[in-house]
This record gives C-alpha cells, sequence and structure tokens, in this order.
C-alpha cells in the first residue's frame, strides 16, 4: 500500500524569489492526486520537493513520519519513483535495458540482476504495453511510447508512490487516455500512490480522487474533485471566466474556459447592455455570442429550467426568471420591463408563442414606445406553425416589424447592427 | 546500431590486444622476428619459461624486447586504457559526447607544470621519475581541482558550469603557459616536443608507477558503471532510482582526474584517443557502461599500441610524437564516423 507523504512548512526559493510559501499538505496513502494550476504556480517545484530532487529551503518532507532526507537515496527509491518531464535518452538504449535500471536500487553494486529481478521488469513492461518493444532502442521510440517505458521503469522499482510530472505533455488523445488509464490501475490495483501534474484540467477532474489546486506559490484548494473544480476556484487560479459542469457521455466534471478577463477589466459602465427576449432554446447561441463579445447580458423573462435559464445562470447572466411550467406573472413582468428598459437595446429571438410566454413581446413593444432600438432575430422555420395564442402573437409581430423593429436573419448580422445602435 | 554482442567482442578484442603486442614488439630497428619476440616474452613469465627454449636468441635481441620495447609497449597499452576508460565514464557523466579526459583543465595544468619543470632546469628525479613527471602530476591536479571549485555551488557540480570553468580554466593556464614559452624561448621546442607527447625512453619503473592507478581506478569506475548509465538518462531520474548523484559524480571525477594525470605524467598530452575511441566502442558494443568501460579500455590500448609502434618506426631513426599520430588518424577518423552516423539517422 502506499505510502503517507506530509509536507511540513515547505518553503521554496530560488536565490530570493520565493515560489512555495510555507505549504502544509497531508497526502493520504493509495491516493491518486492531480497537482493544477497555472503556469509559474510552482507545481513542478513541489512535485521535485517532494521526489527530492530539490531540498526545501525551510521546511521538510516526511514519509511515514519519516524526514525524506534521513532515508538513505536507494532506500527511498524502492518506495517512491518518479517520472519526469521529457526523458531525453540521447543513447542507443533498448526498452529492456532502460526498465532494468529500474532494479538499481535492490541490486547490490556487485552483484548482477537474478531472475527476480528479470520477472519483475517482464511483467512492468507487460502492464505498461511495452513488452512487444523490449528490443528496440528507446531513441526511436515515440513520445507516447517513449512516456510509457519511463513509467515501466518506474514501476520495476516496485514504488508505494509514483511521481510524474505532466505524463501527458505532448501526447496525442489516445495516449493522454492509455496513459491515464493506466495509472488509475495501478493505483485502483496495486494501491500505488499518484501524485502528479496535471495540465489539462478534464483529464484530472476525470482521473483523480483528489486535486490540488496551486496559485502563486500557495494551496489555494486541495480535496475532493468537486470541491476543488468550482469555477470560482478555477477563476482565481487562471483569470479565466470558466462553465464547470458535467459532461453529458462520463458523467466526470468539465470545465470550459469561456474567455479571458481582460476585456471584463473594463469599466462595466462602458458596456453595452443588452436584454434578450428568449426561452426554449431560441436563445443559446446568441447569449453564447454576445457573451463572449461582453456585452452585459439579461434574458427574460424564461421559466426556471428552461434550457436558455440553465446556461445564462451557467455564464452568471441577469436572468428575470418565472417559475417552471407557469405563465409570466405580472410582478415578474413589471420587473422584465424595468431591466428592458434599462437595456440600450433589445434583441427578440425567435421564441414560439404560446399563453405561457406571449407577454413577453410586451417588453419589445416598451421599447418601441420609448424608441429605442429592437432587433429581432428572426430563425423561424418556414412552414412550421409557431403561433399557439391563434395569431395573436404573429399579428403583435407584424405590429412591431412596422414600428421600426429591426429585422435580421443570422447572428453576425444582429452583432453588426448591435454596434452601431 | 551494434555491430557485435558483447561476448564476441571480448573474444576478438582480448586476443587481438596479445597479437598486436607481439607484433608491435617484433617491430623496430633491431632485427627481431615476432615468433622470436613471442618466445622472449613468453620466457619472461613463470611457469612458462621452463616451457621455452630461448637458447638460439642473442642476448641482445633479448634485451632489447625486455627492457627497451615490453615496457614501452605496456605503457602505451595502459596509458590508451586509462584514457579511453576516463573518456567514457567523462561522456557519460557529463553527457557531452564531445568530452574527454582533459576537458577539465587537465591537460593545460599538466603542461604547464611540464614546462615551469622543463624552464626552470629541474633535475631532482624521486624514484627514477624526472621533475618534469611530477610537476605535469601536479599541475593536472591543481588545475581540475580548482576547475572544481569554481563549478562548486554549495554541496552540487553542476554540468554546464563544470564544463565552462574546464575551458576558462583551461585558457587562463595556457595563457600562462604561452607567457613562459616567450619568456624561456630557448626551451621552446622541448616543452611543445613534451605537450605532443611521446612514450620514447620509458622503462619498467613507468610501468609500475601507473599500472595500479589505471587498474584501480577503471576497476572503481566499473564498480559505478550502473550508475552511469542512469546518469544518462537524467540526473534526476538517476536520484529518484537510488544514485547519489552528486556522490558518483564526485567519486569519477577525482578517481579520472588521478588517472588522466598519472597517464599525462609518464607521457605527456596524448590528445584525441579519450575522445574517439569511446565514441567507437560505444557503435560497437552499445552505451551500457557496464561493457563500454571495459571495452574502450581494450580498444584504448590497442590503438595507442599501434599508433606507438608506427610513430617509432614510420620515419625512423627520427620518432613522431605519438600525440601527433593519434590526432593525425583520429581526426579524419572522427569525420569519417561523424558523417557515416549522421547518414544512418
Amino acid at each position: 500500500m502506499g505510502k503517507i507523504i506530509e509536507i511540513k512548512e515547505l518553503t521554496f526559493s530560488y536565490d530570493k524569489e520565493k515560489i512555495l510559501n510555507s505549504l502544509n499538505i497531508l497526502i493520504a496513502e493509495g491516493t491518486f492526486l492531480s497537482i493544477i494550476g497555472p503556469n509559474g504556480s510552482g507545481k513542478t517545484t513541489l512535485l521535485k520537493n517532494i521526489a527530492r530532487n530539490l531540498s526545501p529551503t525551510i521546511g521538510k518532507v516526511l514519509m511515514d513520519n519519516q524526514s525524506l532526507d534521513s532515508i538513505p537515496v536507494k532506500e527511498l527509491a524502492q518506495k517512491m519513483a518518479a517520472v519526469h518531464q521529457n526523458p531525453d535518452i540521447s543513447h542507443q538504449f533498448r526498452v529492456h535495458d532502460i526498465v532494468m535500471m529500474g532494479r538499481h536500487p535492490y541490486i547490490n553494486r556487485f552483484k548482477r540482476e537474478t531472475s527476480k529481478d528479470i520477472e519483475i521488469v517482464r511483467q512492468a513492461m507487460i502492464n505498461t504495453h511495452v513488452f512487444d518493444l523490449r528490443d528496440r532502442f528507446v531513441n526511436e521510440l515515440s513520445g507516447g511510447e517513449k512516456q510509457r517505458v519511463m513509467i515501466a521503469k518506474a514501476l520495476a522499482q516496485e514504488p508505494d508512490v509514483l511521481l510524474l510530472d505532466e505524463p501527458t505533455s505532448s501526447l496525442d488523445i489516445h495516449h493522454q487516455m492509455e496513459i491515464l488509464e493506466l495509472l488509475k490501475l495501478l493505483n485502483k490495483n496495486k494501491g500505488i500512490s499518484v501524485i502528479t501534474v496535471l495540465h489539462d484540467l478534464n483529464m484530472a477532474a476525470r482521473f483523480s480522487k483528489e486535486i490540488m489546486l496551486l496559485y502563486k506559490g500557495d494551496v489555494l484548494t486541495l480535496g475532493r474533485t468537486e470541491k476543488v473544480m468550482t469555477a470560482e476556484n478555477l477563476e482565481k487560479a487562471y483569470a479565466v471566466e470558466m462553465v464547470v459542469d458535467r459532461n453529458v457521455y462520463t458523467g466526470s466534471i468539465q470545465v470550459c474556459p469561456v474567455s479571458t478577463f481582460k476585456r471584463k477589466g473594463q469599466n462595466s459602465k462602458m458596456r453595452k447592455r443588452v436584454h434578450v427576449i428568449c426561452g426554449g432554446g431560441s436563445g443559446k447561441l446568441l447569449i453564447q455570442k454576445l457573451h463572449q463579445e461582453n456585452y452585459l447580458l439579461s434574458i427574460g423573462v424564461v421559466n426556471q429550467g428552461d434550457s436558455d435559464w440553465e446556461l445564462a445562470k451557467k455564464l452568471s447572466i441577469e436572468i428575470i426568471e418565472e417559475k417552471p411550467f407557469e405563465g409570466i406573472s405580472e410582478t415578474v413582468l413589471m420587473s422584465a420591463l424595468n431591466k428592458a428598459a434599462e437595456a440600450d437595446a433589445v434583441v427578440l429571438t425567435s421564441i414560439p408563442f404560446g399563453r405561457g410566454n406571449v407577454e413577453n413581446l410586451t417588453l419589445a413593444e416598451q421599447q418601441a414606445v420609448n424608441n429605442k432600438p429592437i432587433l429581432f432575430l428572426d430563425q423561424y422555420p418556414k412552414g412550421v406553425s409557431v403561433d399557439f395564442v391563434g395569431g395573436k402573437g404573429l399579428e403583435r409581430l407584424n405590429a412591431l416589424l412596422e414600428k421600426g423593429m429591426i429585422r435580421v436573419t443570422n447572428i453576425e448580422e444582429l452583432l453588426e447592427k448591435l454596434e452601431v445602435c | 546500431m551494434k555491430l557485435l554482442s558483447v561476448k564476441p567482442y571480448f573474444y576478438i578484442m582480448i586476443p587481438m590486444a596479445a597479437v598486436v603486442m607481439i607484433f608491435a614488439s617484433s617491430t623496430g630497428a633491431a632485427n627481431i622476428s615476432a615468433g622470436d619476440a613471442f618466445k622472449i616474452i613468453a620466457s619472461s613469465i613463470p611457469y612458462i619459461r621452463e616451457l621455452i627454449d630461448v637458447s638460439h636468441i642473442s642476448d641482445s635481441a633479448i634485451s632489447i624486447i625486455l627492457f627497451v620495447r615490453l615496457p614501452r609497449i605496456i605503457l602505451a597499452f595502459l596509458v590508451g586504457y586509462g584514457l579511453s576508460v576516463v573518456g567514457s565514464s567523462m561522456q557519460g557523466m557529463l553527457k557531452n559526447p564531445m568530452a574527454d579526459p582533459f576537458i577539465i583543465g587537465t591537460s593545460s595544468g599538466a603542461a604547464l607544470g611540464a614546462a615551469l619543470a622543463i624552464v626552470l632546469n629541474l633535475n631532482q628525479t624521486f624514484l627514477g621519475f624526472g621533475a618534469v613527471s611530477g610537476m605535469a602530476f601536479l599541475g593536472a591536479l591543481l588545475s581540475t581541482s580548482i576547475v572544481y571549485q569554481l563549478a562548486r555551488t554549495g554541496s552540487r557540480v553542476p554540468v554546464t558550469t563544470l564544463l565552462l570553468a574546464g575551458i576558462a580554466t583551461g585558457q587562463f593556464f595556457s595563457a600562462i603557459l604561452s607567457f613562459v614559452m616567450v619568456i624561456a624561448s630557448r626551451d621552446v621546442s622541448s616543452i611543445i616536443y613534451w605537450t605532443m607527447g611521446s612514450f620514447s625512453a620509458r622503462g619498467w619503473n613507468h610501468v609500475l608507477l601507473v599500472i595500479i592507478p589505471m587498474v584501480l581506478g577503471s576497476g572503481l569506475l566499473m564498480i559505478h558503471a550502473r550508475d552511469l548509465n542512469l546518469l544518462l538518462i537524467g540526473e534526476e531520474t538517476a536520484q529518484n532510482t537510488g544514485v547519489e548523484v552528486e556522490k558518483v559524480k564526485i567519486v569519477i571525477l577525482i578517481v579520472s582526474t588521478l588517472m588522466t594525470a598519472f597517464a599525462v605524467s609518464v607521457s605527456g598530452i596524448i590528445g584525441f584517443v579519450g575522445l574517439i575511441i569511446p565514441h567507437i566502442t560505444r557503435m560497437v558494443v552499445g552505451p551500457d557502461h557496464r561493457v563500454l568501460i571495459p571495452a574502450c579500455g581494450i580498444m584504448g590500448g590497442i590503438f595507442l599500441v599501434m599508433t606507438d609502434t608506427f610513430s617509432r618506426t614510420v620515419i625512423a631513426p627520427t620518432e613522431l610524437p605519438v600525440g601527433v599520430l593519434t590526432a593525425l588518424a583520429g581526426a579524419p577518423f572522427f569525420i569519417y564516423l561523424l558523417r557515416k552516423a549522421k547518414k544512418m539517422e
């Protein structure tokens, strides 16, 4: 089984520059911990401190209550193995030779490898699917194969703890999955603690039991994946607007970076306000586009649980909402009217008119009275009935068009018009 | 690309070393056949000597072989062995294909030491060794310890700073050497002659001086062969696989420095052997230091015995400094290998 790793008051600096700020971390045995964080947050430095490639400036790292410094190098190598970034092996070692090097901590300087060593190496190569490559030269292998060979070498050390620094960088999606599935299997079946630096947030979310989010040399959060991978945490660390939800197919947490905050930094008074009348998914693409273009958005009235409502919620857009499956009540309509009045422009999307939502047209009508721009994104499918209130919806729509509502048929055109109004 | 597997290499190379040495001892101004040379050598080995009849061979031939040619040949073999073994370890430790035994400033220090001894006309001898040898030895140790001190940061010796410090110190010592040569212009030719390396007029005392350091030193390097292999896949990975990286580096540095200093003190500076022999051998037996180090030693020994024999016979009775020949033979061959390696890529 894995070992407990404890990091106490760990500070690490290069010259005067502090990379890690007095970290206190307890890493449970048998865990699968991913270390994530933006560039320069100290991920690799932390990993190298745990691997003892670097010694802490202040503080220490303990393994099963024993300070790493006090463990002889060979003994430590029997408990902990590390796979570093970009192994550059320029010499013509065969795969088998490299994996056999993993037995170094077990073989006396004056002795040769035993049949037990050979068996362990064979098993390590089988587990990592490099057995067929055993007679090939390592410098002739592809990146993914090389990475697997290095993992096989680490496994030959029979470690309790396996450290990896971005094992999937520069690999294609197939090999990324292969490596991570292998690590997960080793973690599950052999109880090896896996501690890995990962760049890919979605992969980290999918495979780890725990995640550590580093930010400027501090641990921002550490814990179960769901606890760490929140939009708030990630936005703070990466300075990118994030949407976090669950993947439809795998059920694991999925992170989508929406935009960097650069434009958002501008004075919010400078941003144009747009109110979108939508519902039932009619506004989805538009909302995404306008949000990317950095408009200050509000939508409504929509029912809770509506697909447009869901999207707006994730993007933290202001919503004027009504309870599920209910018609628009007067109070809600009033607040929507106020919201629309504040906006620089109102956009009407191609909503089907039903009794529940036809009152939304009042918002557009108010705009017309106030002589403010209304844009109508006409994407109604041809020949399909969209009016379920006996033609009243279409009637009011035509009236609006007569009063100067601008009709556009695609989002690009709409964006152009919004620019000028 | 690996031309031979390990065992055939040694089966071929060890007998070849013996053949080359016997052939070399039969080559020279005095006309002695290879068969006689073999008999004379064999007759000096205990247990075998009873079986060999050397009565038909003249006493002068016997003493030429045993006291002039044989010690010289064995010395050349030992120096070639030592420089190649050190060269292969240095290339492995520094992960640098251009590394050789002199890369950390050894040669310039030794040259300066020898030059000072020549210029100051030091005639003292110690156990039969001239002051030139002694001063060369000390110079080599001095320059490498300066390089080591310059390169060291705390308890670590980073490879890049080691290489840079080696170059800087080497240049500095060479500058002093140039200065010495300008001041003492009458000694310039002997200094230059020394720096080109030679085995002329070397005897058994020189062999006795270097044999123990070479055997012990290469043994020490060989027991670190697995550590050297691991260093080739990266210092951090090596450490995580149980190699005490800094300790191993220091051991190899010290052993290499001592071996090189001993070699230089008996032969002067013989370039190129420690650079090309490891490359050639690696092409033949592969990069595993457990095999590479001894294989390099044998190949280097054979190479230097052959070049030395050539150097003393090609324009006889004048002797060519062997260092000139190793460079003359080595450089084009090296370029050939590089081009061949490039084509294979």
